[in-house]
């Protein structure tokens, strides 16, 4: 671990001025995975802002009637246990559940969870040489190595990384909305722009600004989404991060389908919204037939290699998996 | 022998309480006045030279004392490995001295060492140390490996090609029934909980303690003794209580070598203590197998042929070997003809070792696979078919088993399990939208012993401290030893403080093969009859004594705390009484350490059965196994609890063994990519089914004085098969490459 001063903000406006000073400073927040990746030599700042004291720790309702707003330092496993999570947005709290420990989801907060860093084992060891998200310009060891874990949607030649995050996947099917603060002033970010794709700066993960500090996260009033189901498909019970992982929700008339919001965990550099495979099962009838074919859709362009070409079809199958259990629910 | 209960009761660990509450202490917890901490820098190519090491930028971060290299470590004076018997002297398996010169053997080598005052500075400097390379192309599998392989005609003086019979002449047989089959299994990797670690200390020029996470205190201290060549007793190590081995402590790595060396270099104590990634290159690991199994049996399912063929990796800088089939099928069914074969493929890979029951857990894997394969073939139930090729004798020495009960371990388990009930047609079971497999498979490993000697200090207090140089892996072995101490002097369990884990006591083996209770228990009733035969000197010249004047030699414990005549046994003496009478307020006894016996009219192995219960969503096709019923004949039962425990803990290891353990490596660089807990997928609670665990038999007296064996690695064995077997029943899809991954089975449904 490289050496590295340390401060505690009290505000956030106080975080937002100390990296205005210091840019290549990081914010600390449950620290799961960045100090992790400190101990490793990958992550390597020089001061730390300790945003655990800002009063960003609650749950509440919107205003505007259903929505709800999660302070950015709610742990995960709060949130997880929250009521307006557990009752209006399940597949939230089985996603969350779905992650890591009870220790670190004691710890893991919101807008770090948005943050968390990917899994890949070239990223995660520096005695690799070779990772454009580690050292840019570097190549991508996952290629040619070994890449089970890897994506298939959305990669690029200079990486192959997934998002490791279950959280993410869930708030990528509600539309959650980022609300970020830095020194030119607050804005939204829905969750769709706000993790990127790979291509030729993996480095370069999100659209978060280096002085931007995650306030909160919104999500909208989706009466549907108390039908909602996460999947996680790993390869053990507990602990372990997903092969593959679907998020869905499904808006029914009877056996019709009005609309659905599906997105996938473990095949992208982001948390993958799987729009195709939703314009599929809008006007459908709710079934197995239609499920395979809104999965077909979603992995029509996917591309597997050496060790991982198998999520393809693991995809599809949890995608019919997660919409029938969805479609059963009463 | 004393008619006691002590043993086979389920009593709680006498350390149970230090466990829980934190106050156990572990070797790298002991605090060293002054100590110093060690980070390694390890090569990230396989095989070359270095060309260079700058260490400066490491040198100057504040609290580094040193930065050690090949060029300028302190050589211990006898830098090769020490050719003693490594039973009685240690074990090295990493023969190669670290930073001994230039060449790299395997990714993960230590090329360097960065030696600081706290553990962060160290951690960062071996970040800033540059290694350049000049890389020579590695041997990284055994098809590259194929000019130096070799078929070791012994490995630890045991034949390991044993051969009976013609078994070609068997295959050649068209009316038989054949099968033959490849099984493989990844890398595997130990992961105890507690990472091995050591802090040498140099007290003096000439004397150095070492605080060692170790399976082995005596076989440290004769390592580094010869190493630095000073007398055995000027070493000592210490080692009270360890978190899990495994086997991954039972040989000195290069870790142990190069405290010590960084504790000379710096002249204060030094700690290293690994990084977990660490473990997955420099502690050793379970080499990948590839094992054709070759079965051909007549009608009725008896076994006239069989065949195993191994082939496995070592290191380059090490010759252990994991011998698949000698000590697993040479002896597990009655067959006309048996041809076991192992061929070893060096490689640029960090050095192998023992992992829980090397050599019978991948065997038996491979075999019970094999012989699930020829019962489906044979149209008979899996069962069924080993009970017909059950061996009364070992089938290549034909003497007899001292004591077996496999027949027991097969109709009990089949029994708790429900067996009967089983359709044998895969995939016809099913709960709701799952599908059920049943698979079972036999159990087997080695029963060993070897030597030891203890020391008993006897107060008139009523107290006892019995004290010798073995371990606890986290077993539950302190307490073992403390209830047949109990039983073996006649001492009350609550009265006796067992000490181990130190090599200042008599002398102990490596706690490895399963060995320690029987090669403990028999040195304990050997030195129980020391104190007992002092007692009765005592007694025979006090003439206020009831045995004033009778032979010694007739002497025996008559009950606990009493020594009395074998023939009348009314007439006798309490310890304390005699001692008393003597003026003695306290009385010792101290064995010396034997030559190990060589009983050649048994053969001593312990035997098993695993039934397993699966289910898979054909969809989704993850395994879970739901239902384990493991029955083991070890002999005598020392303690219910921790025995049941040892075979949970196989058990489970076993389950991961079958579906989710590997460590896999980068073709490019040669290194571990899944080198921590989160990618090396070792079982979690969640995975843990319900585990039935029965004991069948009796004590086994042949083989030793307490008629117990080992339960340490049994339990793992048979597992990954019978899981593989269950597979195969629930989806008729026969997987031969572990782990069992939902991958391998999406083609299923």
């Amino acid at each position: 671990m490289n050496p590295f001063s340390y401060s505690r903000a009290a505000d956030p406006q106080e975080a937002i001025n100390g990296i205005g000073q210091n840019p290549a400073a990081k914010f600390l927040g449950g620290g799961t995975n960045l100090i992790d990746l400190m101990k490793m030599g990958v992550e390597t700042p020089p001061h730390l802002i300790d945003v655990n004291r800002l009063a960003l720790a609650e749950v509440e309702e919107l205003p505007n009637g259903g929505g709800v707003r999660i302070g950015a330092l709610v742990r995960n496993s709060d949130l997880a246990e929250h009521a307006l999570i557990t009752q209006r947005y399940p597949m939230l709290s089985e996603a969350l559940l779905a992650g890591a420990s009870p220790q670190l989801r004691n710890l893991a907060t919101t807008g770090g969870n948005l943050l968390q860093r990917t899994r890949c084992y070239y990223f995660y060891d520096p005695a690799f040489p070779q990772c454009n998200k580690r050292v840019p310009g570097s190549g991508c060891g996952a290629l040619n190595g070994f890449n089970r874990v890897h994506a298939i949607l959305g990669q690029s030649e200079q990486c192959i990384a997934t998002n490791p995050s279950d959280m993410n996947v869930a708030l990528a099917a509600l539309d959650a909305v980022v609300q970020v603060q830095g020194s030119k002033g607050a804005r939204s970010i829905p969750i769709g722009d706000f993790h990127r794709l790979p291509g030729s700066t993996p480095n370069v993960e999100t659209n978060l600004q280096a002085d931007e500090l995650i306030t909160a996260v919104d999500l909208p009033a989706i009466p549907f989404a108390t039908r909602s189901h996460y999947l996680k498909v790993r390869d053990r019970a507990s602990y372990a991060f997903a092969l593959v992982s679907v998020a869905a929700a499904l808006d029914l008339d009877g056996r019709q389908i009005k609309s659905a919001r599906v997105a996938l965990g473990g095949v992208a550099h982001k948390p993958w919204r799987a729009s195709k495979a939703e314009q599929v099962l809008a006007g459908k009838e709710a079934n197995e037939q239609t499920f395979r074919a809104a999965a077909e859709a979603e992995l029509a362009a996917a591309k597997g290699y050496k060790h991982n070409s198998f999520k393809i079809e693991l995809a599809k199958r949890a995608i019919v998996s997660a919409l029938t259990a969805v479609a059963g629910m009463t | 022998m004393a008619e006691t209960s002590i043993l086979g009761s389920a009593r709680d660990r006498v350390d149970g309480k230090l466990k829980v509450t934190g106050a156990a202490k572990y070797a790298v917890e002991f605090e060293v006045p002054k100590c110093a901490y060690a980070w390694p820098v390890e090569s990230n190519i396989a095989k070359g030279k270095i060309a260079a090491i700058d260490f400066s930028a490491a040198k100057s971060v504040p609290g580094v004392l040193t930065v050690l290299t090949h060029e300028n470590a302190p050589k211990p004076k006898n830098p090769t490995k020490p050719i003693i018997p490594e039973q009685l002297q240690g074990i090295r398996n990493e023969e190669r001295l670290p930073l001994s010169d230039d060449l790299v053997h395997y990714a993960g080598q230590y090329v360097a060492l960065v030696v600081a005052e706290t553990i962060p500075a160290a951690q960062y400097a071996a970040s800033l140390v540059r290694v350049t390379y000049t890389p020579t192309e590695p041997i990284l599998n055994l098809e590259a490996a194929q000019k130096d392989a070799k078929q070791p005609a012994r490995n630890n003086n045991e034949k390991v090609q044993p051969k009976k019979g013609d078994v070609g002449k068997a295959f050649a047989d068209s009316s038989l029934t054949k099968i033959e089959q490849t099984y493989i299994t990844p890398t595997e990797t130990h992961n105890p909980i507690e990472m091995s670690g050591t802090i040498a200390h140099w007290e003096a020029d000439d004397k150095l303690t070492l605080y060692d996470a170790t399976q082995f205190v005596k076989g440290g201290q004769s390592q580094l003794a010869h190493a630095w060549d000073l007398p055995v007793e000027n070493v000592r190590v210490i080692c009270p209580y360890v978190g899990g081995a495994f086997g991954c402590k039972g040989a000195i790595w290069p870790h142990v070598l190069l405290a010590a060396t960084a504790a000379k270099a710096t002249g204060v104590p030094v700690k290293f203590h690994l990084p977990r990634k660490s473990m997955f290159t420099s502690a050793g690991h379970r080499t990948p197998t590839r094992q054709t199994l070759t079965l051909a049996a007549s009608s009725d399912g008896k076994l006239k042929g069989m065949q195993h063929v191994s082939q496995t990796l070592t290191s380059t800088v090490g010759q252990f070997t994991e011998s698949c089939g000698a000590r697993s099928t040479a002896l597990m069914y009655a067959s006309d003809a048996i041809k076991i074969e192992e061929t070893v493929y060096p490689v640029n890979v960090a050095t192998p070792t023992f992992m829980r029951a090397p050599g019978e857990c991948p065997g038996t894997y491979a075999l019970e696979c094999a012989m699930d394969e020829l019962a489906i073939a044979l149209k008979m139930d899996p069962v069924q078919l080993r009970m017909v090729n059950h061996a009364e004798n070992d089938p290549i020495k034909d003497v007899p088993f001292s004591a077996k009960f496999l027949k027991e371990c097969y109709q009990m388990g089949a029994e708790r399990f429900g067996w009967s009930k089983r359709n044998p047609q895969p995939g016809s079971m099913k709960d709701g939208d799952l599908l059920v497999g049943w698979g079972m498979a036999t159990k087997t490993y080695p029963a060993h012993k070897m030597v030891a000697a203890g020391k008993i200090i006897y107060k008139t207090d009523g107290t006892a401290t019995v004290q010798c140089a073995t371990h606890d892996l986290g077993t539950g072995a302190y307490t073992a030893f403390t209830e047949i101490s109990a039983e073996q002097f006649g001492i009350p369990f609550e009265k006796i403080t067992f000490e181990l884990g130190k090599s200042d006591y008599p002398f102990g083996p490596v706690a490895g093969g399963s060995n320690s209770t029987a090669t403990v228990g028999t040195a304990l009733h050997e030195l129980a009859g020391l104190f007992h035969k002092s007692l009765a000197e005592l007694a025979i010249k006090d003439a206020k004594s009831p045995l004033f004047q009778q032979k010694a030699e007739e002497i025996a414990m008559v009950a606990p705390g009493r020594i009395g005549l074998r023939s009348d046994r009314g007439k006798s003496d309490s310890y304390n009484d005699l001692l008393k009478r003597a003026g003695r307020d306290s009385l010792e006894a101290e064995s010396k350490v034997g030559t190990p016996e060589q009983n050649k009219k048994f053969t001593f192995q312990s035997f098993g059965a695993d039934f397993v219960e699966v289910k898979i969503d054909p969809l989704l096709p993850r395994v879970q196994v739901t239902r384990v019923v493991s029955v083991v004949n070890g002999g005598r039962i020392v303690n219910a609890k921790t025995a049941r425990s040892q075979i949970l803990g196989g058990v489970i290891m076993g389950i991961g063994m079958a579906l989710t353990e590997t460590t896999e490596y980068d073709p490019m660089t040669g290194l571990p990519v899944t080198r921590n807990l989160a990618d090396y997928h070792v079982m979690t609670n969640a995975d843990a089914p319900s585990i039935d665990v029965a004991f069948v038999g009796e004590p086994d007296f042949e083989f030793n004085p307490i008629g117990c064996r080992g339960l340490g690695e049994i339990g793992i064995t048979g597992i990954a098969a019978a899981v593989a077997n269950a597979v195969f029943h629930a989806t008729g899809k026969r997987v031969r490459d572990l782990p069992i991954t939902v991958d391998k089975l999406l083609d299923v449904a």
